[in-house]
């Protein structure tokens, strides 16, 4: 076991050697800090954190899920394109622990990036706005719950937010086991991501059973936090709708399952050819 | 290090038809083929990074089929280019591999660097190293874990003479002293010459010809079997000398010995194993011929090489 310690100390120090990453990351804080800057000096009405906090969250967010994509798609398919996939694989480890390292390395990163954005959002809405205690969501987020507290919520949307990136990042995974070209993965995988959102308006509007099954309905798990409306912003045209928490994270499950077992099996029995 | 009716297949195309090679331990192999003839796809099924079709090939008594990682274990190799990380330094990189295999220390990092003579740069990004110095860094991964099979492909690519010999010292001392068995590959026939104790030639996947490159038919790689080779008297009268030998001399096969008469420059060329020189010499001067000087000729590996690839570019 702590033989493969190594081996993910050696697929994260690919990671963060790189300056490419440290730019990713600068960049959020950057982004965020900017925004709260920017509003504290032009807006006429006095702000708040927790008025602030919500829409830094959507602006953030997606920025940091393109992050991890990329990072998650450049993973198996920049070793083809930089040829040291050869190398890589000619030491006395099989296949599929070299696999594991990587995806190991690249949910540490999906961990870490969001850790970036929860501590940088409210450390600099902290100092732009000062602290406010005993906010509620149903204020900021305009959850159903009443009783539900901002922090708490704040607390749930980050959880969901690990789940659904794990499936997106598995699915950018997947698509660089399969690929090998680390321009072709992170152009794909980023396409399939953010045509979901739209993907999933259009098919709000078909009224067939197997469009419950979309991976795209249920990529947005944080609208299920504190009761609130399991259709908000989307539409399902008189259907009785079966989308409950549950539902969706049993639906992503079994997409994390089938990604999985892609990359696994691309990955583990193609040949290494020039 | 075996491989036994090695075959590779992708569709209905042979690559590989059948190869089986045996390596002794200590051996410098040299493996040649003109461009497409399947060498690099020999090494890449040798490391493991293709699958083999039919066969299977054997390092130090496991297969690289059912028991890779044991395998592997053994085997430092550079395929084709050696690729690094760029945006890492050469010390970086090499402390990546060195993190794959139990066992290598620092101070076996450091050896390493000193043996490939990238002490100075080793600090700097891959990025700005030179293709030799890719290269010797390619080299000094390979050798990290002290491997005893060396796979090279193409090794001598992008250095310098200095570096070249330097490199060919390296194996042929690690050969001898400390019993690594090392797979060349190269084109330069030259360079195989003076590094390789034998060399394979394979063309369009087939195993042509394996020749022994020690000159004057001794085995010099501690096979214990002789291998004849070309040795040339020069004589007065060829023509009587050459009636005189092929009257005494028969092979194993008992036809008359195949000779080469070159009257123009009064000499007779045939193949005999060192032993038999003696007897050769001895036979030719009670026959009354005068014999001038005797020498073992070794054809040089292009001419051997196109010999038997007749010289085709065949793809």
């Amino acid at each position: 076991m702590f033989n493969f310690a190594a081996l993910v100390a050696n697929e994260n120090m690919k990671i963060y050697r790189r300056v490419r990453v440290w730019i990713m990351l600068g960049l959020l804080v950057v982004l965020s800090a900017a925004i709260s800057i920017i509003a504290s000096i032009t807006s006429s009405s006095p702000l708040t954190m927790w008025g602030m906090i919500p829409i830094i969250l959507m602006i953030l967010m997606p920025l940091a899920n393109i992050f991890c994509i990329i990072i998650a798609a450049d993973s198996v398919a920049g070793e083809f394109t930089q040829g040291t996939i050869k190398l890589l694989l000619i030491r006395p480890w099989s296949r599929s622990k070299v696999l594991l390292s990587k995806y190991v390395s690249v949910l540490l990163f999906v961990l870490f990036s969001l850790v970036v954005v929860y501590i940088s959002t409210f450390l600099i809405n902290l100092l732009v706005f000062g602290y406010e205690s005993g906010v509620l969501a149903q204020q900021t987020f305009q959850t159903m719950d009443k009783e539900m507290s901002a922090w708490s919520y704040v607390n749930q949307f980050f959880l969901m937010e690990f789940i659904s990136s794990t499936v997106t990042v598995t699915l950018a995974f997947m698509i660089s086991a399969a690929f090998r070209s680390s321009g072709l993965a992170i152009g794909l995988s980023l396409f399939i991501v953010l045509m979901g959102s739209s993907l999933s308006q259009l098919l709000g509007l078909v009224n067939k059973p197997w469009v419950d099954y979309v991976i795209f309905l249920h990529l947005d798990l944080a609208r299920y936090i504190g009761g609130a409306n399991p259709d908000r912003g989307l539409m399902f045209a008189g259907t009785e709708s079966p989308m409950t928490l549950g539902f969706s994270l049993a639906v992503l499950a079994g997409y994390y399952i089938i990604f999985m077992a892609l990359s696994w099996f691309v990955f583990t029995k193609r040949d290494v050819a020039a | 290090m075996q491989l036994k009716q090695v075959t590779k297949r992708i569709g209905n195309k042979t690559i590989i038809d059948n190869l089986t090679l045996d390596l002794p331990q200590g051996e410098v192999f040299g493996f040649l083929g003109p461009n497409g003839s399947g060498k690099t796809t020999t090494i890449r099924m040798m490391v493991g990074l293709m699958r083999l079709t039919e066969g299977d090939i054997v390092i130090g008594g496991s297969s690289i089929r059912t028991d890779f990682e044991k395998a592997i274990r053994q085997v430092g190799a550079i395929v084709e280019n050696p690729e690094m990380y760029k945006y890492l330094s050469g010390y970086r990189n090499l402390m990546h591999y060195a993190r794959m295999v139990p066992g290598i220390s620092r101070n076996r990092i450091d050896e390493v660097i000193r043996l490939t003579g990238l002490d100075k740069r080793i600090e700097d990004k891959v990025k700005t190293y030179s293709l030799g110095m890719r290269q010797r860094l390619g080299v000094a991964q390979a050798l990290l874990h002290k491997p005893s099979l060396l796979i090279l492909d193409e090794p001598t690519n992008g250095l310098d003479p200095a570096g070249i010999r330097e490199l060919r010292d390296y194996l042929r001392r690690l050969a001898v002293e400390e019993g690594t068995t090392v797979f060349v590959s190269s084109h330069l026939l030259s360079e195989m010459e003076l590094m390789c104790d034998r060399v394979a030639i394979i063309q369009a996947g087939k195993l042509i010809d394996i020749r022994s490159l020690r000159p004057g038919g001794v085995d010099s790689n501690g096979m214990g079997e002789g291998v004849p080779g070309q040795v040339l008297f020069e004589v007065d009268r060829p023509d009587e000398a050459a009636r005189l030998l092929q009257e005494e001399i028969r092979t194993a096969d008992g036809v008359p010995a195949k000779l080469d008469i070159r009257s123009a420059e009064g000499s007779i060329l045939l193949d005999a194993m060192r032993e038999d020189i003696a007897e050769l010499n001895g036979l030719l001067v009670r026959g009354g011929i005068r014999v001038y000087s005797i020498r073992s000729v070794s054809k040089s590996l292009e001419d051997q090489f196109l010999e038997v690839t007749g010289g085709e570019s065949v793809v």
